[in-house]
């Protein structure tokens, strides 16, 4: 007998609680950690009611089948999932440009406080600095900005949320702040990276540059799968 | 009764059924049932995220018990779990003494009638 047939070639009848949890899993999008977490409890939820069924007397395979259908099908219970999957992954991308937003305001301190330092006597390099301290300052604004966001996003989906209705944008409003930070983050890397090879304090520089290059990398994941998770319909 | 209209209240009844002990998902949804006579008809797949919902308000809390080879994760009330329990309940009394004077105006109580 094959691994996925009977001896008479008929495929096997799938498990009726798998393909239920595979269905409700493939629409769903959002935190990893989360998504697994809930499906696991669906599984076991779905396990219990069949056995409660099967405690009463009915087969199995009907049992299963009877659970998944008191359960509701996977388009009537998305929406409801990928809302909690939207806010959570909401939270994640604000978090994460709340916290890492501060770097590009260090960096910028750092190009700030470097031009006036012992190595920049030079004729000429405050000049050279005017372009990356303008570049690296609005990416810092900015970056502050989404992070005052991000900390009202933690808010209003929070214990705020007991009182107060979640607003329908904010995943989106979100997602966009995260996609503007990382560009900024992308923007700052590469101008720390330039300026560094210009001075005689570039290690330091060099270290801020790869923070705020793996600052980019977590930021713009995260905002990106906010996007995407903002688009799906939720209730 | 119908689904839409049970979901307007399944945050307080998700906390009422809380409110003895700790209970995993599935335990939850035979409560309701139970409590309700198996009057209130609701997708039982609803629970999850709603009870995920109230967890990160911070009126629920969870973590995974094993029992025997299986793991289940239980949720029990918090502090302010209860106090958002009590606060439905008072809002409910609320609520159906006023339908029930406009529904019922015979069996009003008196203090509720208009002065005449």
């Amino acid at each position: 007998m094959s691994a996925d047939g009977n001896a008479a070639g008929k495929p096997a009848p799938a498990d009726p609680i798998e393909s239920h949890v595979a269905a409700l899993d493939a629409t769903l999008h959002g935190p990893v950690r989360l998504k697994a977490r809930m499906m696991a409890e669906v599984r076991e939820g779905l396990t219990d009611a069949t056995a409660a069924r099967t405690a009463g007397g009915m087969p199995s395979e009907h049992a299963a089948r009877e659970a998944v259908r008191e359960f509701g099908t996977a388009k009537e219970l998305a929406p409801g999932f990928q809302r909690e999957l939207t806010v959570a992954q909401t939270r994640h991308t604000a978090r994460a440009v709340a916290l890492t937003a501060p770097f590009l305001i260090i960096c910028w301190l750092l190009i700030w406080t470097s031009d006036h330092g012992p190595g920049w006597q030079q004729p000429g390099a405050a000049r050279l600095l005017t372009l990356p301290l303008a570049v690296v300052a609005v990416a810092a604004a900015g970056a502050a900005a989404a992070a005052l966001l991000g900390l009202a996003a933690l808010a209003a989906t929070g214990t705020l949320a007991r009182r107060l209705p979640t607003p329908r944008r904010l995943p989106a409003a979100v997602a966009w702040s995260g996609t503007a930070v990382g560009i900024a983050m992308a923007l700052a890397t590469l101008t720390l990276g330039v300026t560094s090879a210009l001075t005689a304090d570039w290690p330091l520089l060099a270290c801020a540059g790869a923070l705020t290059a793996a600052s980019h990398g977590v930021v713009a994941t995260s905002a990106r799968t906010c996007r995407r998770c903002a688009r799906l319909p939720a209730r | 009764m119908k689904t839409d209209a049970v979901r307007g209240h399944l945050d307080g009844l998700l906390l009422a059924v809380l409110e003895p002990g700790p209970l995993h998902g599935y335990a939850v949804i035979t409560a309701v049932q139970d409590r309700s006579g198996g009057v209130l008809e609701l997708r039982t797949g609803t629970i999850y995220p709603a009870l995920n919902r109230l967890e990160r308000l911070g009126l629920l809390h969870s973590k995974w018990e094993s029992v025997g080879e299986r793991r289940r994760r239980c949720y029990e009330l918090t502090d302010a779990g209860q106090r958002m329990l009590a606060g439905e309940r008072t809002a409910w009394q609320e609520f159906t003494t006023a339908i029930g004077s406009v529904l019922n105006p015979d069996t009003a109580p008196a203090a509720t009638r208009p002065a005449t």
